[in-house]
């Protein structure tokens, strides 16, 4: 048979890619729900990391089982809120949002829509809220836990950041970089200014003396800029759609 | 077993081995070998990888168009590489490793070694010849990459496999090894003693 021939070429090419997608459509159509669970035990440990439940290596020895439960007896609620600060839905509480969700938030964010925003809360108090936004190569979220004070003020108790494909070893030290996670523990947001919270080059670090601390700043990884100011911005913008919601906690205590 | 067959295994692991002879494949070798189970996973995702694209091609050679051959190669190579991934994030087990590995598992189409040993190997031969031929070279490169992150996790962070060795011991961490640049000082290690046992490698 003449394998050079223009039709058979066309023919034999289209054949191949058919079965080829075929096959992958049913791979990952069959996978789907299995896939799906790893990712939603996945994003609860990162929120119950943030909270201080645990490490994420804690989480990974318990299981997929065991970190639902563990999620089930911590958590008291989980609801919407709006730009305003005002609640809009009450969430079910083994409810978690995927990236691709978080994703349609931050369009509405940026004013393609009204955004509905999640927040969960534990049972010891502890208010956590994601954040998504652009890295260097791909999608960047993380999980902030704040701890509400007496006097209404929400101090961050833990930061738990993921992404889809930053550099290894620079950009994805976000996620790998305990230190760098450690580094957001007790900072305090400036909720209602323009600028809520910095991660800058040579920001306030912490320990250092003869240096200003500046509650709502930290340093930024070296080597990975882009992907420090793509979460800078991320917090920014999240962090301010949430202003209203936060601020209420000290009005009320006024 | 004739002698051509165990040449076709034994070859790509010692005196032809993709990494240390060829020197195909090094990137991912570098970025992947921080600890021992990463290793262990990209290893077996390369063998599998290699040995059935190399074992489909070997079995479609006679009907490929020629002047379409890469293209089929790859489509079959990245049908492949995606299924490896989609089943690495379904198990509980493989998931937090799937992340760990991120970019590399879908990043194993680039792996020279594949396409290479498809394009000098499995389109000219019978189907089995061309899979033990896929397997070992895969696994060539794996015994290179478990090397390597034997001696990184090890003097790295002085666990193995996540097991605490030498911490135990008061050894403190080494962060340079745990950084790419040593990768390639033990990979020229590796090298170094390869070729000061097999003497015919060095060039005169």
């Amino acid at each position: 048979m003449n394998t050079n021939n223009n039709l058979y070429t066309v023919i034999y090419t289209a054949i191949i890619v058919a079965v080829v997608a075929a096959i992958l459509a049913f791979v990952s159509q069959s996978l789907k729900s299995k896939q799906q669970a790893n990712e939603k035990a996945d994003t609860i440990s990162q929120m119950m990391t943030a909270s201080g439940f645990g490490t994420k290596a804690d989480f990974q020895k318990m299981g997929n089982a065991a970190v639902l439960q563990k999620y089930a007896d911590e958590i008291e609620k989980a609801y919407t809120v709006n730009v305003q600060g005002d609640k809009v839905a009450d969430l079910p509480l083994d409810k978690v949002y995927s990236p691709s969700e978080l994703k349609k938030q931050n369009y509405n964010i940026k004013g393609s829509a009204e955004p509905e925003l999640p927040v969960f809360v534990f049972k010891n108090g502890i208010t956590v809220v994601p954040v998504y936004g652009a890295g260097l190569w791909g999608p960047i979220w993380c999980y902030i836990a704040f701890e509400i004070g007496q006097d209404g003020t929400a101090v961050i108790k833990g930061a738990y950041f993921d992404h889809e494909s930053e550099t290894a070893g620079l950009g994805s030290r976000i996620k790998d970089d305990p230190a760098f996670q450690a580094k957001f523990q007790g900072e305090i947001p400036n909720f209602g200014s323009e600028n809520v919270f910095a991660i800058v080059k040579g920001g306030s670090p912490k320990n250092v003396e003869g240096m200003e601390i500046i509650d709502n700043q930290i340093d930024a990884i070296t080597g990975a800029t882009m992907t420090s100011q793509g979460l800078d911005a991320a917090i920014d913008t999240w962090l301010g759609a949430y202003s209203n919601h936060f601020l209420k906690f000290s009005a009320e205590e006024e | 077993m004739d002698a051509k067959l165990k040449e076709t295994i034994l070859n790509p692991i010692f005196k032809g081995n993709p990494i240390t002879v060829l020197v195909l494949g090094i990137c991912s070798s570098l970025a992947v070998t921080v600890t021992l189970k990463g290793a262990l996973v990209m290893a077996l995702s390369v063998i599998a990888v290699c040995g059935i694209s190399s074992l489909i091609l070997s079995l479609l050679r006679n009907t490929i168009p020629g002047r379409v051959r890469i293209i089929v190669q790859l489509v079959v190579v990245a049908m492949m590489v995606i299924l490896v991934d989609q089943i690495l994030k379904s198990f509980e087990a493989t998931y937090a490793i799937d992340k760990q590995l991120s970019v590399y598992i879908g990043l194993i189409i680039t792996n020279c070694i594949v396409m290479g040993r498809i394009e000098a190997f499995a389109l000219g031969n019978k189907p089995w010849p061309s899979f033990l031929d896929g397997v070992a070279n895969g696994a060539g490169y794996g015994m290179i990459l478990i090397i390597v992150a034997f001696f990184r996790e090890l003097l790295g962070s002085g666990t193995l496999f996540g097991v605490d060795i030498l911490g135990r011991l008061g050894y403190v961490t080494n962060n340079l090894v745990i950084l790419p640049p040593f990768a390639l000082i033990l990979l020229g290690c590796i090298v170094w003693v390869q070729r000061s046992i097999q003497k015919d490698l060095q060039e005169k």
